[in-house]
């Protein structure tokens, strides 16, 4: 490679470096230092020490679905400042339109129509708030599980109404942190309450109560003080605490999921159009340009994979806890394995096959993951019997690493099959290649699907006693490593040939993401979701494109594209023979 | 080739593996499925531990989008995994060779094997049960879950109580009359429900239109409900039943026993009083184990569980134990070849409830698992290697 195409190789990560930059400082415009400094207090939630600036996202999550909101004309505040607001200044707080109400029943209890917005502010809706109530309770006698599009969203209102007014009484999250020995983290509220009626003041009392007054009163300076002083005091009690929430609200600011997702986008164009132009182009100009492109495409994306690992290891050390707690963690998990081994296998084959890969498996995962991020905190707590890191660190690792070679091995055979019967490309070479990281990543898959699955009977055997109970999530887990093993024995046997290890491949897709989603959605009526945004609906969708897939896969060779001008039979071979 | 090897040769078939891990694989879902439906272990029954299972057509239809009054035999769990070992066993009767190449493989078949016997022995062999205790109480009885029994109580010896109990299966024949010479009075099931629910009786007759002339039955009415499924919260179903009770011919009334009733009833005969009730089947053990102190901490703020631990106090006056032990969740206690689990607690956290499991395959997955591990390492590893050291060359 000549000079000038290596400064554009750095170029490329170059720009990506800084884009990764631009938006925590967009975000600080928008936010004083003071505001900033507000948000690194540590207080305790759902039973996680977090900062304020985590509680007040995660709360304008769930009431908005936003993690910032417009005061007026002035449009992606903070939510520290929302948060802020809720306590101290109500009268403003209130007419901030933060609750998001979709449904056109909801709407109509309230007096409104879809034609009049979808976020409301409290003073419009507290005035119907019998009318919700009477309605909720009408709807929380229907199990979770039934319950219509309406009653689904009313509770949530209603939730979200007690929400709002218990953050704003100060009653959530717990404020008052344990600033000597045997004290445990209380709210506000209560402590305040002790003090007024005489008892010994709490010594959070008077600096909080004062960092909320210069608030209200409007004196930027005062507040600013009194945050430093209390963050001192709070800082000296609880070092530890204090750096993580620190640590917790920059990573809340630099968002490395979401960069990340945007960079294995272009990351995967990028990888694509090289790709394309390799393949067409043998000589000459163009090939010189892809070879280019190609390498910034895989530098690219070795940042990106980077910064995924970095937000990775920011979820473990600010949870104490390994990769994989819950379905949100699990996707991100899934996409870093991906990405991991994908990236591995260019640097093996270098068919630049393996970074389109990458980008691809890292966009969607990452997309996914997104949509399941739910209500609130993505690092929550975890309930008794799943409290074991030991187990979350080798169990629940290995299946969802095994979900990540299943779905590796599926992608790759998705792009053999595509390419082979659409296009001219698939070359003999390559076709052998894709069939050995197939093959290879399936061998893999069948590894880590096993032992994953195992170590769940294991882990259930030391909790209650029994290695297996046949439960669907169980199940599920064990259709993974059948389906490998399937596909493995089905090869070793000369029942398939390359098209059919692809083909058997993205059959391993659907019975992951079965296994992965499915099971989760058993037991849900039709009726009662709104089933075309729910994620039964996408699960469904996928289940179809894979079967057309394979459809296409299984069509006889010579009427794929890339075989039907050379010899039929030598391109639907494994050349190396049975392994 | 001697006959012997012929006659083997189709069991051996790598073919065979594939259809029979196809047919798994689907039996496997369709007993996911079937949970959404019924209750976890008639599926276990009827799917995997069973040689022939129908599979009702119905659970394969999204939602209630239509109707498919068929069901299909399909070959069950106990007839797919024999046919596995059999082809396992097959294969390596006549093709593998005792080589350090298929090291691996045969290690990892040995785990395979190891397995499968391990849940064919706890299918067999494996026992739960219940022991729920108070604090500064004891108990030296296990419930199993899935059974309950009518027990029948003579209280007049103030030592010990004279319990006579009649099994679930001899109540579920309806409308049969239930005769024993150690039974007071003869039993006639009028109606038994399966799973229940109990609620207050307005006014007209009870569920069914049986009336109720004794015991806390008069005021309540019990339904029949749905089995639980496997997909639900609840886990148990609550029996009830009718019962008209008499002796000598006369009828004595009709009383409502259910599971939810934990009050015992009584029935007066010529004078004597005897109580009954419904509870779940029990088993009495030479021990007994005391709760000194149940914890069950949450999370600051919430209602989640954050730990559940229980010190109890077990005697065996046969083994001349007298110890305490705590048991916490992943830390349970094995005692004569029953491992003691935390597993619920009562509400009000007055009391713990304890899984005891007796299961003589426990240790077979722990094997299974280390060397089908070891197996694949190994041969995937040297695949691995081989594959390696080319693609360099």
């Amino acid at each position: 490679m000549n000079e000038s195409r290596r400064q554009i190789v750095w170029l490329v990560v170059f720009m990506a470096a800084v884009s990764l930059g631009i938006s925590p400082a967009r975000a600080a415009a928008n936010q004083t230092e003071d505001l900033q400094a507000f948000g690194r207090l540590p207080v305790s939630a759902e039973g996680r020490v977090k900062p304020f600036d985590t509680v007040a996202r995660t709360s304008l999550m769930i009431l908005s679905g936003r993690q910032t909101f417009s005061a007026g004309q002035e449009n992606r505040q903070p939510a520290v400042r929302w948060l802020l607001d809720v306590i101290a200044r109500p009268k403003e707080a209130n007419a901030y339109k933060v609750f998001r109400v979709d449904h056109s029943g909801v709407l109509a209890l309230i007096g409104r129509t879809n034609e009049d917005g979808k976020r409301f502010s409290f003073d419009e809706i507290w005035p119907y708030q019998a009318v919700i109530s009477e309605q909720a309770r009408l709807a929380s006698q229907v199990k979770p599980k039934q319950r219509n599009a309406f009653q689904r969203q009313l509770i949530r209102l209603f939730r979200n109404l007690k929400l709002y007014v218990k953050l704003s009484a100060m009653e959530t999250p717990y404020a008052v942190p344990p600033l000597a020995e045997g004290q445990q983290w209380r709210p506000f509220s209560e402590v305040y309450q002790e003090a007024r009626q005489g008892g010994d003041p709490h010594p959070a009392v008077e600096p909080i109560a004062m960092i909320l007054k210069a608030y209200h009163d409007g004196k930027p300076h005062l507040f600013g003080d009194s945050v430093r002083r209390y963050s001192r005091i709070v800082a000296e009690q609880l070092p530890q605490e204090t750096r993580r929430a620190g640590f917790e609200v920059l990573f809340n600011r630099f968002a490395p999921f979401y960069k990340a997702t945007v960079l294995y986008a272009v990351g995967a164009l990028m990888a694509c159009v090289a790709f394309l132009l390799r393949c067409t182009q043998r000589d000459g100009a163009a090939a010189g340009w892809s070879r280019v492109l190609g390498n910034a495409a895989v530098w690219l994306l070795g940042v990106t994979f980077l910064l995924h690992t970095a937000g990775l290891a920011s979820r473990v050390y600010l949870q104490g806890r390994p990769p994989v707690t819950n379905l949100y963690s699990s996707a991100i998990f899934v996409g870093w394995g991906c990405v991991l081994m994908a990236l591995l296998m260019e640097r093996v084959h270098r068919l630049g096959i393996g970074s389109v890969t990458a980008g691809v498996v890292g966009f969607t995962t990452l997309i996914v993951a997104h949509n399941l991020v739910g209500d609130g905190d993505t690092m929550e707590m975890m309930q008794a019997v799943l409290d074991s890191n030991f187990w979350l660190a080798t169990h629940v690792v290995a299946v969802t690493a095994g979900y990540s070679a299943t779905f590796l091995a599926g992608f790759l055979a998705i792009a053999y099959i595509l390419l082979g019967v659409f296009t001219r490309l698939l070359k003999p070479d390559m076709s052998k290649a894709i069939g050995q990281m197939v093959y290879g990543t399936v061998c893999f898959a069948a590894l880590l699907s096993f032992v994953g699955t195992v170590l769940g009977g294991i882990w259930a055997d030391q909790s209650w006693g029994r290695f297996w109970g046949w439960d669907p999530k169980e199940n599920g887990a064990v259709l993974v490593v059948m389906m490998n093993v399937l596909i493995l024995h089905a090869r070793w046997g000369g029942m398939i040939k390359l098209r059919g290890l692809m083909v058997l491949a993205v059959g391993g897709n659907i019975v992951t993401s079965w296994s992965w989603f499915g099971t989760n959605m058993l037991g849900v009526g039709l009726h009662s979701y709104g089933f075309m945004d729910s994620a039964l609906f996408w699960l469904l969708l996928f289940v179809v494109s894979q079967l057309a897939i394979m459809g296409v896969g299984a069509m006889p060779i010579r009427s794929w594209r890339s075989f039907s001008e050379t010899d039929p039979t030598r391109s639907g071979r494994v050349e190396s023979g049975s392994p | 080739m001697n006959p012997a090897r012929r006659m083997l040769q189709p069991l051996a078939s790598l073919k065979l593996t594939v259809v029979l891990l196809a047919l798994a694989m689907f039996l496997v879902f369709a007993g996911t499925l079937a949970q959404v439906h019924q209750g976890i272990w008639v599926v276990v029954r009827d799917y995997f531990r069973s040689f022939v299972v129908w599979i009702d057509l119905q659970h394969f239809v999204l939602g209630e989008l239509a109707r498919v009054p068929l069901s299909i035999p399909f070959p069950g769990g106990f007839t797919l995994g024999s046919l596995l070992l059999a082809n396992l066993l097959a294969a390596h009767a006549i093709r593998f060779k005792l080589t350090r190449r298929r090291a691996g493989i045969l290690t990892l078949h040995a785990g395979i094997l190891l397995l499968l016997l391990g849940e064919l022995t706890t299918a067999l062999f494996a026992k739960e049960g219940n022991m729920s205790i108070d604090e500064g109480s004891y108990a030296n009885f296990t419930e199993n879950l899935r059974r309950v029994e009518l027990a029948v109580i003579d209280p007049s010896n103030p030592d010990h109580d004279e319990v006579v109990v009649v099994p679930q299966p001899m109540l579920e024949r309806a409308d049969s009359v239930i005769e024993h010479e150690q039974l007071p009075f003869s039993v006639r099931v009028d109606r038994w429900m399966h799973n229940s629910s109990l609620s207050r009786r307005e006014s007209g007759p009870a569920g069914g239109g049986f009336t109720v002339t004794a015991g806390f039955g008069t005021r309540l009415r019990a339904d029949p409900a749905p089995p639980v499924t496997g997909v639900e919260e609840q886990t148990v179903d609550a029996p009830s039943a009718y019962l008209t009770l008499s002796r000598g011919g006369q009828t004595l009334g009709t009383w409502l026993v259910s599971l939810y009733i934990d009050q015992p009833q009584e029935v007066s005969v010529e004078g004597k009083v005897y109580h009954i009730g419904l509870r779940f089947e029990r088993e009495y053990k030479p021990y007994t184990i005391h709760l000194i102190d149940f914890k069950h901490d949450k999370f600051i703020g919430t209602e989640k569980p954050r730990n559940f631990s229980s010190l109890i106090r077990l005697v065996d006056p046969e083994r001349h134990e007298d110890r305490e032990v705590l048991i916490y969740m992943n830390h349970p206690l094995r005692y004569r070849g029953e491992t003691f689990y935390q597993s619920a607690f009562k509400p009000g956290d007055i009391g713990t409830v304890l899984q005891v499991v007796r299961n003589p395959g426990w240790l077979m997955p722990y094997g299974a698992c280390k060397l089908v591990s070891l197996g694949m390492l190994i041969h995937f590893g040297s695949k691995l290697a081989t594959f390696l050291r080319r693609a360099r060359a």
